[in-house]
């Protein structure tokens, strides 16, 4: 359920992120191509996926050590313990 | 260990597909950037242990400053003449490095008029933190 | 394994074993070592950028010296050694054989670092850890330069013959009944990450003496004034270098996948996967090296394939976070300090991975390069991502090696400074760098946003030399007044596994581990 949730904001970044900025981009003021507009440009939509990227590892992340940590009331005995197979 | 590895599987596609999005992006960019106009006015930059200097087409000599006009194209020819150096003006992501034998080249147009500044981003010895130069575009 | 402390030996007999627990023990020791001496420097450093004009340091030549010592420090003295020593001790074991295949070069490997790490150290060379031509053959003083080119000469040969040792135990050495498939993961990182060494270090041990010869004037290779390229000398090093950072990350990698599923109490999500982006890694690693070059005036097109090669390398490190996050999945994980650096390892490896492809994004490269954005995204590698490995990893041995357990509560407290301190150290020198601030420099002018982020690093960096001495301290004191550890289960994790301390040295006489 989540992995659909988390699926579906990647899928969001990689193509309304790109289409909004093509529809912006076309119109530069001067004649020439404004090389620092294009290139920050760029480095702020790499970050905008890198960022969601990072915070769904992070919040995973987060949220396993918090809920699988022993000490949560939650915890139980992992199937491998009791063979002591690990 | 009996485990289905989809969840792994659907993980490396959607990696996969970011990258190429990324890699394509990128890609599509550089090439925006990467072609000089034609109409580019030429300007070739030495970088020396400490300094810059910059030779204009009409063959003038500026050493530590550079004055150029808004809003039109200037390519810009590096070379050193001992260390590597590296071009670099931050303010219009401009970098080059500047290699002893070889002509690199990097072009823009600046559309700000103002002081800007220049520095060496490549280590180059003693006074590397020290080498700076001044950008001034003039509105014309 | 051994137990150091509790059998104490004449030190000279520990000095010339070849026993692999031995020869580990002294890379153990020599790593730690160079990583308190390359750490100094790195805090002389930081304490002359906390504000503009000199601080500690008189003059821009020596803080060049000490900036070049402190890389080639952390990388050939710390970090390749700390990994040689986790590997002594567990590979052996791990693939069921008495020793290393090769006893007596293991302990000549071992000899040649505190040679080569007097002439780096005594010597001082000032042209940083890549020494690029022609700066390195014109301008750079002897002797300190050829005192650098021999030193890491030996410490390629070094490197060299640790991976043969390496290689031919993993291969040629393990017991019969285990296949290579089932060989555990550390142990494959060793053997994927040995075989970069081979096929890469050659091509910078040609480099180091055809600069040898350039700076003595016999030849020309990189020097542009008598017809030479000094770009084939960044190809020649790089090469080498961009293969070796997975050399240096690999057994990091390996360390985790040791301690993840233990510390989970569950096996390992996929082995398979994990031997799979391990091999991955190393063949794609050799398709990347140019990323480093691209301001040197290359070709689209170059620059194209670079890139490729480069974004190509990913998805084998996400393979390995994937496979750590499922073996954490439904686990029950105790969060002992090995456990926690380990954690903490995979959080800041993604940072340094996103950080690695906006470098190798064509154009942000014009952002990035030579910009303290660099310096940040690799010491989220070497320190965030194989420095937290190899740390968790030595808390994780010490109950092995010594007979006593750490302090855990100060093991809790080193790992949070360390995490805390790295976070705001590395992050705001990313941020640093996009606002254009050069890297390798003494002195900076009077930026406004520059200096309250110097400072910020700064800052940063005491809490990380604070955790440090913590560390140390922990160590010290632990090795002789901690409480003697279970052996057979230090951290009260259950289960069985293999016995690290079973294997038995000849040294400690009969009834002796
Ligand atoms: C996802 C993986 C990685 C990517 C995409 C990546 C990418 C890059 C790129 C493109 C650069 C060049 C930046 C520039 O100077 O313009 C770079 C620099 C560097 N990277 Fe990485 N990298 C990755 C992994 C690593 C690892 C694992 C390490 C170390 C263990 C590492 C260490 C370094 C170092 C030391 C530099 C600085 C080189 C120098 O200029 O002296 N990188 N990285
Ligand atoms: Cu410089
Ligand atoms: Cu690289």
């Amino acid at each position: 359920m989540s992995r659909i949730f988390h699926l579906s904001i990647i899928i969001t970044t990689l193509f309304i992120i790109p289409t909004v900025s093509l529809a912006f981009a076309a119109e530069t003021a001067g004649e020439y191509i404004d090389r620092k507009a294009e290139i920050w440009n760029l480095f702020f939509r790499m970050m905008t996926v890198a960022f969601v990227v990072g915070g769904v590892i992070a919040g995973t992340m987060v949220w396993q050590v918090w809920r699988f940590r022993e000490s949560n009331p939650n915890s139980k005995p992992t199937e491998y313990e009791e063979k002591g197979e690990f | 260990m009996a485990h289905s590895n989809w969840a792994e599987w659907i993980y490396l596609g959607v990696v996969t597909a970011l990258l190429i999005y990324v890699g394509a992006e990128a890609w599509n960019v550089e090439r925006i950037i990467d072609h000089a106009p034609a109409d580019a006015e030429i300007i070739i930059v030495t970088g020396q242990q400490w300094f810059w200097t910059f030779e204009h087409e009409d063959g003038t000599k500026e050493v530590g400053e550079l004055h150029l006009k808004k809003d039109h194209a200037y390519k810009f020819e590096v070379t050193s003449i001992d260390v590597n150096h590296d071009f670099n003006i931050p303010e219009f992501v401009v970098l080059m490095d500047a290699i002893p034998g070889r002509i690199n080249t990097v072009w823009f147009s600046p559309n700000e008029a103002g002081e800007f500044e220049i520095q060496c981003r490549e280590y180059c010895g003693l006074i590397h933190y020290n080498m700076r130069a001044k950008l001034y575009v003039e509105d014309v | 394994m051994v137990l150091e402390l509790a059998r104490p030996r004449p030190i000279w007999q520990i000095m010339f074993s070849t026993h692999h627990t031995d020869v580990g023990l002294l890379y153990l020791v020599f790593s730690l070592l160079a990583m308190f001496v390359g750490g100094a420097m790195a805090i002389a450093l930081r304490v002359e950028l906390f504000a503009p004009g000199a601080q500690l340091i008189q003059d821009a030549m020596t803080y060049n010296r000490l900036f070049t010592a402190h890389g080639t420090t952390m990388i050939f003295l710390f970090l390749l050694p700390s990994a040689a020593a986790v590997g002594n001790y567990l590979v052996p074991i791990m693939v069921r054989y008495k020793d290393m295949a090769y006893p007596k070069l293991n302990a000549i490997a071992f000899w040649m670092i505190p040679p080569a790490a007097a002439l780096v150290w005594l010597g001082m060379a000032d042209f940083g850890w890549y020494a690029n031509p022609p700066y390195s053959v014109i301008s750079a003083p002897a002797p300190a330069a050829e005192m650098w080119i021999f030193g890491l000469k030996v410490l390629g040969v070094s490197s060299i013959l640790s991976s043969i040792n390496f290689v031919v135990t993993i291969l040629k050495c393990k017991h019969p009944d285990l296949s290579l498939g089932k060989v555990p993961l550390l142990a494959w990182s060793f053997l994927t990450s040995s075989i970069i060494v081979l096929a890469a270090m050659p091509t910078f041990a040609a480099a180091l003496l055809m600069l040898l010869t350039d700076r003595l004037g016999v030849s020309g290779f990189f020097n542009p004034a008598v017809g030479g390229d000094p770009i084939a000398y960044q190809h020649l090093f790089w090469f080498t270098f961009h293969p070796e950072v997975y050399v240096l990350v690999i057994p990091a990698i390996g360390m985790m996948y040791e301690i993840i599923p233990r510390f989970s109490r569950r096996p390992i999500f996929s082995h398979s996967s994990g031997v799979a982006a391990f091999i991955i890694l190393a063949l794609v690693s050799f398709a990347s090296w140019a990323h480093h070059m691209f301001a040197t005036g290359m070709s689209f097109t170059e620059k194209t394939v670079f890139m490729v090669g480069t974004l190509a390398a990913v998805p084998a490190s996400a393979m390995h976070v994937f496979n750590f996050l499922a073996t954490m999945w439904n686990g029950r994980i105790k969060f002992a300090t090995p456990m926690m650096f380990a954690v903490g390892g995979i959080a800041l490896f993604f940072a340094a991975g996103a950080g690695g492809v906006v470098n190798t994004a064509m154009p942000l490269d014009f952002i990035t390069h030579d910009s303290y954005w660099v310096v940040g995204h690799f010491h989220l590698f070497v320190f965030g991502t194989i420095a937290f490995g190899t740390i968790g990893f030595v808390y994780y041995l010490f109950p092995y090696i010594t007979g006593r357990m750490y302090n855990e509560k100060w093991g809790v407290v080193h790992f949070i400074l360390a995490f805390v301190g790295a976070c705001i150290t590395f992050f705001t020198q990313h941020i640093l760098g996009l606002f254009g601030m050069p890297r390798r420099i003494y002195d900076y002018p009077e930026i406004d946003a520059w200096i309250s982020m110097n400072q910020l690093v700064s800052v940063g960096a005491m809490i990380i030399l604070v955790g440090m001495v913590i560390f140390l301290g922990n160590m010290i004191y632990s090795m002789a007044k901690g409480k003697p550890a279970n052996l057979e289960d230090p951290f009260g994790l259950g289960g069985k596994y293999y016995y690290p301390f079973a294997q038995r040295n000849p040294q400690h006489g009969e009834g002796g581990y």
